[in-house]
């Protein structure tokens, strides 16, 4: 089968793959965890503890605060200290449950050992009420809750999963390494999936990970499952978009303004796979991840792939892994391309935390703008087919009804068009601010109509 | 060749005043009808199109000042009460006077108060920087420090200062339009009434974090310790999420506050310097005429007052 992409745009950022010898380490456990109360998508989830309680790993603390939220549970065994906003990765003040840490002591019902179970429940609603109350939400970035995705709206039918291990994101190796040292887990996961949507199902892996793909086979030869396969895809970013997976594996394009369901698509992580794996057969609740600590700047024995608490602060993390080196100008979590840099290293880790990035100056500096000359490569490399240097300019004259014609909102932030600019233009950084401007104008629009027409009414 | 040229000039006169024929009749022809006071309303208005009113520019304002049946809506604020009441007068109607204002940077976090704890290399602009993160200090809510209102400002009112990389306005050129007010998405500065001869008195801060946390990130933060609202004796400063405000409608200039605050948040600007005692004394009568109070942000002359009071 030759290798399948997406048909536009792109880049070939160098893949620094450091870490991905690195077995997966279960960190140890802090002394204290902070559990943030927005670390899905969505309304924030509301405590349902109180200072003085005491918790045990997989308890709930925290109810979804509304359709699209997520259960929240204790990732460690102690007592809960305070209920207080404290600053996240960003500096904005966000509810988080202190909890000092005593022992580890698991809740009851939670299978913690390694026994694989590969008899998948027939009832479908069983399965999605496990989902929901294991708080399992998309790990590829978006920590969208999982059972929202996968229960499509009613008239919308997926014709196929796509679970997404392409991780074109440099660096980034956790994906990598679940791949290859829990693969049977994920296929698994992926057919429990593949059982409440009805549909087949697609792997996509991109080709520099030649063992994840064989290993992959492997488990669905062994396990049997005739409806799933494994696509091979060619090293490019962003392949793990969203739309851009659909594209690659199916060679359907999602229009402007619709959801991948549209096209008859429903796409995961390959770590939301094992999430729901381990929610729906162990019964143990979404409070571990994994995180890889790579670098540039970073000695290869210094390299980690860790299984982590969700709630550890990042400083901790850090100090595990040997400190920050010397050299190292920026902190990032996440890949090098969408990820957020850290400015306050006493943040704590979400269910969304992917790594801790260390790159030096040389690889983060910023060059110095010049004019643009024309020369077309943004276009070129923004894999939604917008213009760029267009939207830059319609920005600058703050023209949002020419924004919202060249659809600066279908934008996914993927950093293409700034990574190729030979002028070293903030495309992406003037078009995010743009884009949200023209979200906020589309949704005031939303909100006038439907006023408008429950007055008519 | 002489014929050559005769031709030309007589065919193109004749051309010439056939089309402006024309060009008369389509003018009385399709003559738009329009209220001539609009011109004139547009004439008497500063002409500076800054879009401070709220509409489109000066002939949006005038058009919708004619139409009006009153001008309680409508305030020009870079022609203030003198345009008003040319405008007022025009149109036959009448106008309630309004105290005039001024924009004041509610930050006092210099560079030596709010040590840097990180280092921002993006694009300089607040507002990408806002969208980003809450910024490369401690302190989350105040200035960023890119110059977003220096560069919204169209009457050249607000400057940086480099010492302390805070914005300054120039009382003296702001019109209170209000596009720096807009232009801030940490929304650090304020429209405030001017205040007699400029006098004004304000918090200085907007962080809402806990005493401790505020403090720690700039040694200037209000620490929202309430001392301030207990020492006013006209119940103009109240206290809300560790943040005093100064109602500066109801301010009256005491500046009993000024000397209570523990981390010299509030500022008290444009107050004469006086040698020590009867300076209070000329101070104290000109609160009471007009309400007062109001910010204002006025730079490096501000800071040298304010050392001067509090001595």
């Amino acid at each position: 089968m030759s290798k399948l992409t997406f048909s536009i745009g792109g880049i070939h950022p160098h893949d620094n793959k450091i870490s991905c010898d690195c077995k997966i380490e279960a960190l140890p456990l802090p002394s204290t965890v902070y559990v943030s109360m927005a670390q899905h998508l969505g309304a924030p989830a509301k405590p349902i503890v109180a200072a003085g309680d005491a918790v045990k790993v997989g308890q709930v603390i925290a109810e979804p605060g509304g359709f699209i939220s997520a259960f929240v549970h204790s990732p460690v065994s102690g007592v809960v200290k305070a209920i207080a906003p404290r600053k996240d990765l960003a500096g904005n003040m966000v509810p988080h449950i202190e909890i000092t840490v005593d022992g580890d002591e698991w809740a009851e019902g939670i299978d913690t050992t390694d026994t694989l179970i590969t008899e998948i429940p027939e009832d479908k609603a069983l399965i999605l009420e496990k989902i929901k109350s294991c708080g399992v939400v998309g790990l590829g970035g978006a920590t969208f809750p999982t059972h929202v995705k996968l229960n499509p709206a009613p008239g919308k039918v997926a014709e196929c999963l796509i679970l997404n291990g392409a991780e074109c994101e440099p660096f980034l190796t956790s994906d990598y390494r679940i791949m290859v040292e829990r693969p049977k887990e994920i296929v698994i996961g992926a057919a429990i999936m593949q059982k409440v949507l009805g549909c087949r199902c697609v792997i996509g892996i991109e080709e520099n990970k030649p063992l994840a793909i064989e290993l992959i086979r492997k488990a669905i030869a062994e396990l049997g499952y005739a409806n799933m396969t494994v696509a091979v895809l060619k090293k490019r970013y962003p392949q793990g978009g969203e739309k851009q997976l659909i594209n690659a594996v199916l060679k359907r394009e999602v229009a402007s303004g619709c959801l991948p369901i549209d096209a008859g698509a429903v796409v995961q992580n390959v770590a939301t796979s094992l999430a729901v794996y381990e929610a729906v057969q162990k019964n143990k609740p979404l409070v571990t991840n994994t995180m890889t600590i790579t670098g540039d700047c970073l000695p290869v024995e210094k390299n980690h792939n860790y299984l982590f608490r969700i709630g550890t602060p990042l400083s901790f993390i850090i100090e595990q892994a040997g400190g920050i080196p010397e050299e190292a100008a920026k902190l990032i979590s996440g890949g090098p391309m969408m990820g957020k840099a850290i400015s306050n290293i006493d943040a704590t880790t979400v269910k969304g935390s992917s790594s801790v990035l260390y790159l030096s100056e040389a690889a983060t500096k910023r060059k110095a703008e010049s004019a643009c000359i024309r020369c077309g490569r943004c276009s070129d490399a923004c894999p939604m087919g917008l213009e760029p240097f267009l939207l830059n300019r319609l920005h600058k004259a703050a023209d949002l009804e020419g924004l919202e014609q060249n659809a600066v909102q279908d934008c996914i932030e993927c950093g293409c068009c700034l990574y190729s600019c030979p002028a070293n233009i903030p495309l992406l950084d003037n078009i995010r601010i743009a884009k949200g401007q023209v979200l906020g104008v589309i949704r005031a629009r939303a909100a006038a109509a439907k006023a408008a027409a429950e007055a008519a009414k | 060749m002489t014929k050559t040229i005769i031709l030309t000039i007589v065919t193109l006169t004749a051309l010439g005043l056939l089309l402006a024929l024309v060009l008369y009749w389509v003018a009385k022809k399709f003559r738009v009808e329009e209220d001539p006071r609009i011109d004139e309303v547009e004439k008497a208005l500063p002409g500076a199109n800054c879009g401070g009113c709220g509409f489109a520019g000066c002939r949006a304002f005038a058009d919708a000042a004619v139409k009006a049946e009153n001008l309680d809506k409508q305030f020009c604020p870079v022609g203030g009460n003198d345009v008003m009441k040319n405008i007022a007068s025009i149109l036959g109607l009448e106008i309630k006077e309004k105290a005039p204002q001024v924009a004041v940077v509610r930050c006092n976090g210099t560079c030596e108060a709010r040590p840097r704890i990180n280092t921002y290399d993006g694009v300089q602009s607040c507002r990408v920087k806002a969208s980003l993160y809450s910024g490369d200090t401690g302190c989350s809510f105040g200035c960023l420090g890119c110059g977003d209102c220096v560069a919204a400002c169209q009457f050249g009112a607000i400057a940086m200062n480099p010492l302390t990389g805070l914005p300054v306005v120039d009382d003296s050129k702001c019109t209170a339009c209000g596009a720096c007010v807009k232009a801030c998405p940490k929304n650090v500065i304020e429209l405030r009434n001017k205040g007699p001869r400029s006098m004004r008195i304000f918090v200085s801060c907007i962080n809402k974090d806990k005493g401790a946390v505020a403090r720690k990130a700039c040694s200037n933060a209000c620490i929202g310790c309430s001392k301030c609202a207990k020492v006013c004796p006209h119940g103009a400063i109240t206290v809300e999420n560790n943040l005093a405000y100064i109602d500066f409608t109801k301010c009256k200039l005491c500046k009993k506050c000024v000397a209570e605050c523990p981390t010299g948040a509030i500022h008290a600007v444009n107050f004469p310097v006086l040698p020590p005692k009867p300076a209070a004394k000329p101070a104290a009568p000109a609160a009471p005429v007009a309400k007062p109070e109001a910010p204002a942000t006025k730079p490096a002359e501000t800071e040298v007052k304010k050392e001067a009071n509090n001595e």
